[in-house]
């Protein structure tokens, strides 16, 4: 967590040309961006636990999406193997946080549960590097393959290193503690309004978000970030103008699954347990599936798109009974289970179709619109 | 002078957002609303109880894995509620179930267990033994709604409120395992197989069959297969080399047919017993069927659908009209079997006048032999143990509703009577 956190403060300060003069204070985005902040501030004091604990799937997703938007996104490298780097973070964070002497018999080395967390982020992060040599190498669809081993190896690890992650049942998830604050089902009263673990996780959710969409387009907009498009878009032109391709593409690799062990610690908080059925192929191709959706290469893309695509099944199911055509599970018909994948596949197929830059062309369109009017 | 500003919109948005939180819905009232009505002579109610109804949660498969598992399930628990309903419900209120179907998905069970949960009373169906583990801490330690698992894995056990119904795989598997010691002729220092899937359902059966054979003698030739295998050759003959007497089979049904027909092709001729989710009537119609009719059993925490006995045939018969196109599997009694016990908890808490959450789960710890028609008495007053050890053996059988005949009634071997399941 924190090494995550320590970075956005220089990465922000860099793209900020307006300083002479608070312009950005007759800035309607300066505005909308308050706005934001202010409704996800005071979201968990009104919304029921279901709509946090979604928020937070989405949060989770996000982060990772980020993640895998780096490397397939920007440098053009297709990675199967999101999940598996999902799977170490959040294990990594039991196995270190867990106390070892617990009933359950696992392995756990008792680490204050906010080392627990970096080291599994960074657990994440050597995983990755372990595998950079072939990541450095591979481009494109051929690493895609590659990684898609990662995928079945981990998924027989987490079934049968029992003393490691459980098994099949899966194993407990300590909650984080931070600053004397844990991050449990203990009831804290905030303004008269119970904090469970769901609130309380809504903050550090939106942290952790913040500082790790904010270091990323610290990347993306400097020297990386560029070389990291040169290789996508050309990799012998990049080669040739002194990018050293191979290194950039392993250590593009090795952050992408810091991000994703991140967001598996976040996603195994939330969860309470982690359960090995969760990390299996479907999950990397969901989060394909958000970078496509949301946009390629951009970080408010792999964000919109973690959004999209985690909440709207969810949306889905719960609405399900209300929508046309559905009937009662039960009595024929399409039940509301079915219908809400129907939905979710015409949904993705739609945006595929007429949104061919990703959900964030939608904004992006309407800003270079309105822009030169802003500007005067 | 940027500081100076930032400094303002951030006091400014924290004082909003206190003033906001405090016409919060969210927020506490002093009063408390909960838990009255408890005036003199009427019944205590608490959460999942609206008005004049009771809302049960159902938490089902009917996309993945288990899909007609769950469908079979919640149908019966549909008619069973329907019926309950028009018998005029419990202490005047009526029952309705809220379904979500999860799909086998982890994240969407536990979403559906947090969006139900603050809604019901309890559960009446949970399909899916670790998404039920990863929302036990909840379950035990706040929201303490009753819930009735569709999954019988022993880990589940212990829980005051998480109440496994029949006896759990390993169980299951020690009674089979008896049956062929006593019926089929296995004898000290046989070798048995033993086919089971990765995850709970196979590796709680194994826990089963393994401390049935350190018991009598036996040794277990292991071969763990994925629910995604379903060519049983190699399996066949792998057992086939280690020469053992007889096979336990703890996967689907498709890898059952195929166990048994390849083992016929090959005259592989042992008894081959599976866990009550290693057969459908559908089999039979299969080129596997005559080998399943001859030399495969099934060990069940309950009497077949097609038993003899007045309420299987009023189920049946009922079943049958409201679902004319559904066939009738152990899925039907599974789910009846669990409604049954939630309604009955039910009404023994009407009778003590505390539909609370609490109340419910004290009524169940009182229920200590419940028959739901189907041969097997259930006991509730151990939180520590699955409601009963008992197993019958069935065999199948084309000309019989459900295609399974009893070969033996509902026994618990000595060994199962003396096991204590986790331990």
């Amino acid at each position: 967590m924190s090494e995550v956190l320590a970075t956005p403060g220089e990465a922000s300060g860099t793209p900020r040309p307006t300083r002479r003069r608070p312009a950005w204070l007759t800035r309607t985005r300066t505005y909308v961006w308050t706005a934001c902040a202010v409704l996800l501030l005071a979201l968990p004091f009104y919304l029921d636990r279901f709509w946090l604990q979604a928020g937070l799937f989405a949060m989770a997703a996000a982060i990772g999406a980020i993640g895998i938007n780096l490397l397939t996104g920007s440098t053009g490298q297709l990675s199967l193997g999101h999940a598996f780097f999902l799977a170490v973070g959040a294990y990594g964070y039991c196995v270190f946080a867990a106390d070892g002497g617990g009933g359950d018999g696992l392995t756990g080395l008792g680490l204050p549960t906010w080392i627990a967390a970096v080291l599994a982020v960074l657990v994440a992060g050597v995983a990755g590097g372990l595998f950079s040599p072939i990541a450095g190498r591979l481009q494109g669809a051929y690493l895609g393959i590659a990684t898609l081993a990662l995928i079945f190896i981990g998924q027989h690890v987490l079934f049968n290193a029992r003393d490691l992650t459980g098994g099949f049942n899966g194993r407990d998830v300590p909650p984080l503690s931070l600053f004397g604050l844990t991050f449990d089902d203990r009831e804290l009263v905030v303004a008269d309004v119970p904090f469970g673990s769901a609130e309380k996780l809504w903050y550090a959710g939106l942290v952790l978000l913040l500082g790790c969409a904010l270091f990323a387009r610290g990347v993306l907009r400097g020297r990386p970030g560029r070389a990291m498009n040169a290789i996508r878009d050309h990799r012998i032109a990049a080669g040739v103008i002194g990018v050293p391709v191979a290194r950039y593409r392993a250590a593009v690799f090795v952050l992408s699954s810091m991000y994703a062990g991140l967001a598996g610690v976040l996603l195994a908080l939330v969860f309470q347990r982690t359960v090995p059925d969760y990390f299996g192929i479907t999950l990397s191709l969901e989060y394909l599936a958000m970078i496509v959706i949301g946009g390629l290469g951009s970080v408010s893309g792999a964000v919109l798109g973690a959004a999209f695509v985690s909440l709207l099944p969810q949306l889905l199911t719960r609405y399900s009974d209300a929508l046309p055509l559905v009937s009662a599970p039960g009595t024929g018909g399409i039940a509301p289970g079915e219908a809400s994948r129907y939905l979710y596949g015409a949904a993705v197929v739609a945006v595929v179709l007429f949104l061919p830059g990703g959900l964030v062309r939608v904004t992006a369109g309407h800003r270079a619109r309105t822009h030169p009017g802003e500007e005067r | 002078m940027r500081t100076t500003y930032a400094a303002r919109a951030v006091a400014g948005a924290l004082a909003a957002l206190l003033v906001l939180a405090g016409c919060s819905s969210k927020a506490q009232d002093d009063d408390g609303d909960k838990g009255d009505g408890a005036a003199a002579g009427e019944v205590k109610t608490g959460d999942g109880i609206s008005g004049k109804t009771i809302k049960l949660g159902v938490l089902t498969d009917m996309t993945g894995v288990y899909a007609t598992l769950g469908k079979s399930v919640t149908q019966a628990q549909q008619l069973y509620v329907k019926q309950l309903n028009a018998d005029g419900g419990v202490c005047g209120y009526k029952v309705a179930l809220s379904i979500r179907d999860h799909g086998y998905d982890p994240q969407k069970a536990v979403a559906g267990y947090t969006e139900l949960e603050p809604d019901v009373l309890g559960f009446a169906q949970f399909i899916g033994s670790p998404f039920v583990a990863a929302v036990k801490q909840r379950i035990d330690g706040q929201d303490k709604g009753l819930v009735l698992p569709q999954a019988w894995s022993a880990s589940l056990l212990g829980s005051p409120y998480i109440r496994v119904i029949g006896s759990t795989y390993d169980i299951e598997t020690i009674n089979a395992v008896d049956f062929l010691i006593k019926e089929k002729g296995i004898k000290k220092g046989d070798r048995i197989g033993h086919v089971y899937f990765e995850g709970d359902y196979g590796e709680s059966a194994l826990v089963g069959s393994k401390h049935m054979a350190k018991e009598s003698g036996l040794a277990v030739v292991e071969q763990k297969i994925k629910p995604t295998d379903n060519d049983m050759t190699a399996q066949v003959a792998a057992l086939k080399k280690a020469d053992v007497k007889a096979v336990v089979i703890s996967a689907g049904p498709r890898q059952a047919a195929s166990l048994v027909g390849v083992a016929a092709a090959g005259g592989f001729d042992v008894p081959i017993i599976g866990n009550n989710s290693a057969f459908a009537p559908q089999l039979l119609a299969t080129q596997a069927g005559p080998a399943l009719t001859k030399n495969y059993y099934v060990a069940s925490p309950s009497l077949p659908i097609g038993a003899d006995t007045p309420e299987a045939r009023k189920l049946v018969a009922d079943y049958k009209a409201a679902y004319p196109k559904d066939a009738l599997d152990n899925g039907v009694v599974a789910g009846w079997t669990a409604a049954y016990a939630f309604g009955e908890a039910l009404k023994k808490a009407c009778a003590s006048k505390d539909l609370t959450r609490a109340g419910v789960d004290k009524a169940l710890l009182t229920i200590d032999s419940l028959d739901t028609g189907f041969g097997i008495p259930q006991d509730f007053t151990d939180p520590n143990a699955p409601s009963s050890k008992q197993s019958v053996i069935l065999q199948p059988d084309k000309s019989v509703t459900g295609g399974m005949k009893v070969v033996r009634d509902a026994e618990a071997s000595e060994v199962a009577e003396a096991y204590a399941p986790g331990a």
